[in-house]
């Protein structure tokens, strides 16, 4: 499946925004959205750092889609130039017309650590589990959501919402994240180590090595690691 | 909006095709997923995490309730989605430069799409599709894909490693351990944090501020 790289998943969700404004307030739904996005930024990390197992995500509004506008300089535009006898309606009837979306959408895009399961199931209710006050907050602004209660409903409301994604090119690893984190901990441990150990001896290389390694707990995934979302040393 | 969280950038670009062609699209996607080495040009971009491309048929768009009305779209579209490390500019002219036959062939026949060369009409096509993000988190901001990719590389060749620490004496350790070295040095280096060059930098600033312990009285100074 598309969605698929490896352990890898790459979920596509769009949540159909409700049109008009929010009951008693000045605001429409999809600005209400975007006002609380736009809020979690001013958080000291994002709530996404404690579902467990996400990579990158993000979030924004499609207000609406794209009108390409652009001539073509295709064989209508020319005869039209050469030819003012042609109508020019030949012309316009081969632009792009314009497409309006009659909702604003969510649009999730999640790339996780799915395992062997190659489905966004156990993702999901690990998201419930964490954040479902956040969810809430965001999604509670969304056509159909108010069926949403629990952990099973959450999966299957944004099944509902999810797109197949045609190609899913994964350029990174697709280790579960606490082993990327754990792994990117000792690349920045071992390197500072190899720096302080220029031009020692043998014996003493040997000795502050065990000692590294004790001190770095290479299989311990939960302790001595990188935390998600860390953003200073 | 943020596009940036750390060292990676999302780009989110929707391009209208027309619904009777969007099926060559989804063909060379397909022969794309089953023929891998087809990637391989993708693959030489080091810079990406994770990129991905959903077709949204015109009559594909989620319908959850009565209650919203139905989409009357003429044409189907185009999503790309990227996480890459590195500026805008160096993202799109990397494409260009490295696969610019297999772009051509995933946005082929997308609506007003410029072809992947000459490169200032591509930009202008990239920009004008392109939507801003409200909120991109990274699970590791001080890491490129680079980085993820070299510290897994890293770490299994420290567990090897390990298994030989107390074999022989200390002259043969060193030069495993030399050969350790010679053998990881494509893939040692210290990251550190991106200067703040991003649109939430803002952000980025406050955090310090509130690490610092001088978040309120920054707040003070903003608000009077």
């Amino acid at each position: 499946m598309a969605n698929v790289s490896g352990n890898a998943y790459g979920l596509s969700i769009l949540s159909p925004i409700k049109n008009g404004r929010v009951l008693g307030a000045e605001i429409a739904f999809a600005d209400l959205v975007r006002n609380r996005l736009q809020a979690w930024n001013n958080e000291i990390n994002s709530p996404m750092a404690l579902v467990p197992q996400t990579y990158l995500c993000r979030l924004y509004v499609l207000d609406d889609v794209v009108t390409e506008s652009l001539p073509s300089g295709s064989l209508p535009d020319t005869w039209s130039d050469l030819l003012p006898v042609v109508p020019d309606s030949l012309r316009r009837d081969v632009m792009p017309v314009q497409d309006k979306l009659q909702s604003r959408y969510l649009v999730f895009c999640c790339n996780f650590y799915a395992g062997p399961s190659g489905t966004p199931d156990a993702y999901l209710r690990g998201m419930w589990e964490a954040i479902n006050g956040r969810i809430h907050e965001i999604w509670d602004n969304c056509y159909g959501f108010d069926q949403v209660h629990n952990a099973d409903n959450f999966i299957t409301y944004m099944k509902k919402c999810q797109l197949t994604t045609s190609l899913f090119f994964n350029g990174s690893t697709d280790q579960p994240l606490e082993e990327q984190l754990k792994a990117l901990y000792m690349k920045q441990e071992f390197t500072q180590f190899a720096i302080d150990n220029q031009g020692l001896s043998a014996a003493t290389i040997r000795a502050n090595y065990r000692e590294f390694m004790q001190k770095t707990q290479i299989n311990d995934l939960q302790h001595r690691t990188w935390q998600p979302g860390k953003y200073r040393l | 909006m943020s596009n940036i969280a750390g060292k990676a950038y999302a780009m989110n670009v929707i391009t209208p095709v027309r619904w009777y062609t969007a099926w060559v699209n989804k063909l060379f996607f397909w022969v794309a997923l089953k023929r891998p080495s087809t990637l391989s040009g993708l693959i030489t971009l080091s810079l990406i995490h994770y990129a991905r491309w959903v077709i949204i048929g015109r009559n594909q768009f989620p319908h959850l309730s009565p209650e919203q009305p139905k989409e009357k779209l003429k044409y189907s579209y185009m999503l790309f989605l990227s996480n890459f490390n590195g500026s805008w500019d160096q993202y799109v002219d990397s494409f260009t430069f490295a696969i610019p036959g297999g772009l051509d062939l995933f946005w082929k026949w997308n609506l007003r799409y410029s072809k992947s060369v000459a490169l200032t009409p591509f930009h202008n096509y990239i920009q004008y599709n392109q939507l801003e993000t409200i909120h991109y988190y990274n699970a590791y901001p001080l890491a490129t894909s680079n980085d993820v990719k070299s510290a897994k590389n890293v770490s299994e060749m420290l567990a090897d490693f390990n298994k030989t620490i107390d074999a022989g004496g200390d002259d043969e350790f060193l030069k495993r351990y030399q050969t350790l070295l010679r053998g990881l040095q494509h893939d040692l280096g210290a990251m550190h944090p991106t200067p703040i060059i991003s649109m939430s930098a803002y952000q980025v600033e406050k955090r310090e501020r509130w690490h610092a312990g001088k978040l309120d009285q920054y707040e003070e100074q903003q608000h009077g």
